[in-house]
């Protein structure tokens, strides 16, 4: 630890040239490094999956949505995890894959922006936020490629600059995307990727719908992913999350609203099964 | 080199002068709770003067500049350390002040061979609601004092303690915002007349002077003022409240507004 005098101009340590704080700094590496010749396999270790999140624009900022499955191997570890997580009040990540590894990602993303502001009195740019998560992932890979905490995140945010709601996805090695309407991760996202097409060129491009519309068209598509995907948990016993972001921060989708959506999706559903619509 | 006990009383005694000297003119920081959360205020003439230290932490004080700043990266060092490793809820200001600010300034202060801070730092924490507010004043001697309700930090204790005899006589009618900010502009021009006052000056103040030095202040410096939100649903609970919160308690005070 750092003396008070350390801190004052010209004091013994103070570096030279000078260079902005970083949280990383001040806390280390976030990713503990694995002894070396250590290789940990599947049979060893279990991991603990979030499975399906689903951000998409809608025409006041970002909708972000998961079931609250949480599973290990074959076994459902928790139904009650949250993986829509609030990282200021301009972003949310919707984490998927290990469960320890993006818990503790958000954590430390939480606190490097939180410290950027003050120690800084600005907030961090969308970009250095951005490339913040890129840094993260990319730290994770070494425990990745050892077949443990592998993790993906969609990274949502509302942009202040061009006044709209901006969604990143990323590959393993910490690449961002950004996508025009949608972003989905975790095992039952592929299978409803198509899906998300078929709204846009048949209904309207979600950025155009209304924060009713874009919550009913992400349960049905959580729904279609709970019954493609053994390890999403969909809706029927627990009430997924759901938050937004708009121009005036985050939103958090209440539960009346949620039980609401959720009623009448699963009305519409029932009436499919049963051949009345 | 050595000292004896003369040579050290004297050490330390002509510190404290050259600090309480560079002090008195400090513009003085006010902090309140209210309802709302807690309130810090203070007139500055070019530079921030009141900032967020964690979630539920701020800090405004007087001094060098560059102590001042030094106090307030070490204490969002600490915070966010141990926020990170922890959790929010170990971040206490108590711990902030007692263990980690107070021990390294009053090393500063004690040793012959550095600088001490010329530095008197107030630190406010939101609590649940206002009597569970805390708020510690941190001297440049390492000496710290807690306080509820309300606190000051200002260039001289006989400042110090009109102040706080001023805002002990009209909290309680101070819950709402506006009130709040009048009563500690008074309570700020208070501080700042009897610091600015020389030690010896037996002739008693008029209450028309502090309400000189406020509008003095108000046309040459800007009033700041910070609120850490109770009630907020937002993740920063800190801000600066915005000119047009500040302008109806500032407008009596305005020369040429009248």
């Amino acid at each position: 630890m750092h003396d008070i005098q350390d801190y004052r101009a010209g004091g013994r340590s103070l570096p030279w040239p000078p260079s902005a704080r970083r949280f990383a700094d001040l806390v280390g590496d976030l990713v503990p490094s694995l002894p070396p010749g250590s290789s940990p396999t599947a049979g060893e270790v279990v991991d603990t999956h979030g499975t399906t999140v689903i951000a998409v624009k809608y025409n006041e900022g970002v909708l972000n949505l998961g079931d609250r499955r949480a599973t290990a191997n074959m076994a459902v570890m928790f139904d009650r995890a949250e993986k829509v997580i609030t990282l200021d009040d301009y972003t949310l990540m919707a984490i998927s894959g290990s469960f320890a590894r993006g818990m503790e990602i958000a954590r430390y993303l939480q606190h490097a922006f939180k410290y950027y502001r003050r120690t800084e009195m600005q907030e961090m740019s969308l970009e250095g936020k951005i490339s913040e998560v890129s840094r993260a992932i990319a730290g994770n890979l070494p425990m990745a490629l050892q077949g443990i905490g592998a993790f993906l995140p969609i990274t949502s945010a509302y942009d202040p600059k061009t006044n709209e709601g901006r969604i990143f996805f990323y590959d393993g090695m910490g690449a961002r995307f950004e996508t025009a309407e949608f972003g989905a991760a975790g095992s039952g996202s592929e299978r409803i990727r198509g899906a998300f097409d078929y709204i846009i060129r048949t209904r309207k491009p979600f950025r155009a719908m209304t924060l009713a519309e874009a919550l009913r068209e992400c349960l049905i598509l959580l729904d279609i992913a709970a019954d493609l995907d053994a390890a999403t948990g969909g809706f029927t016993k627990v009430l997924p999350i759901a938050r937004a972001i708009t121009r005036e921060g985050i939103v958090d989708i209440g539960i009346d609203v949620m039980r609401q959506a959720v009623a009448e999706v699963a009305e519409g559903g029932r009436r499919r099964a049963e051949g009345e619509a | 080199m050595a000292f004896t006990p003369y040579d050290w009383n004297q050490a330390v005694q002509q510190r404290m002068d050259y600090i309480e000297e560079r002090l008195r003119d400090g513009s003085p920081v006010v902090a309140l709770s209210l309802p709302d959360g807690v309130l810090m205020v203070t007139v500055h003439r070019t530079q921030r003067k009141l900032f967020e230290i964690y979630d539920r932490l701020m800090f405004g004080g007087i001094g060098n500049q560059s102590d001042l700043e030094a106090a307030r990266m070490a204490a969002i060092d600490f915070a966010h350390r141990e926020g990170y490793q922890r959790s929010p809820d170990d971040v206490t200001a108590h711990r902030l002040v007692g263990s980690v600010l107070s021990p390294a300034i009053k090393r500063a202060f004690a040793d012959p061979f550095s600088a001490p801070f010329v530095f008197r730092g107030l630190f406010a924490e939101l609590g649940d609601f206002p009597a569970a507010d805390q708020f510690f004043t941190l001297n440049y001697d390492g000496e710290f004092r807690r306080e509820t309700l309300y606190a000051v930090a200002a260039g001289a204790s006989e400042a110090e303690n009109r102040m706080l005899a001023l805002l002990h006589a009209h909290v309680d009618q101070a819950t709402r915002r506006e009130a709040a900010l009048r009563l500690a502009l008074e309570a700020w021009a208070v501080g700042r007349l009897h610091a600015r006052r020389a030690p010896d000056d037996e002739e008693a103040a008029r209450p028309s002077d502090a309400a000189a030095v406020l509008q003095d202040a108000l046309a040459t410096g800007t009033l700041e003022a910070a609120l850490l939100e109770r009630h907020s649903r937002r993740e920063s609970r800190f801000r600066l409240l915005a000119r047009a919160e500040l302008e109806p308690a500032v407008a009596d005070y305005r020369r040429g507004a009248e």
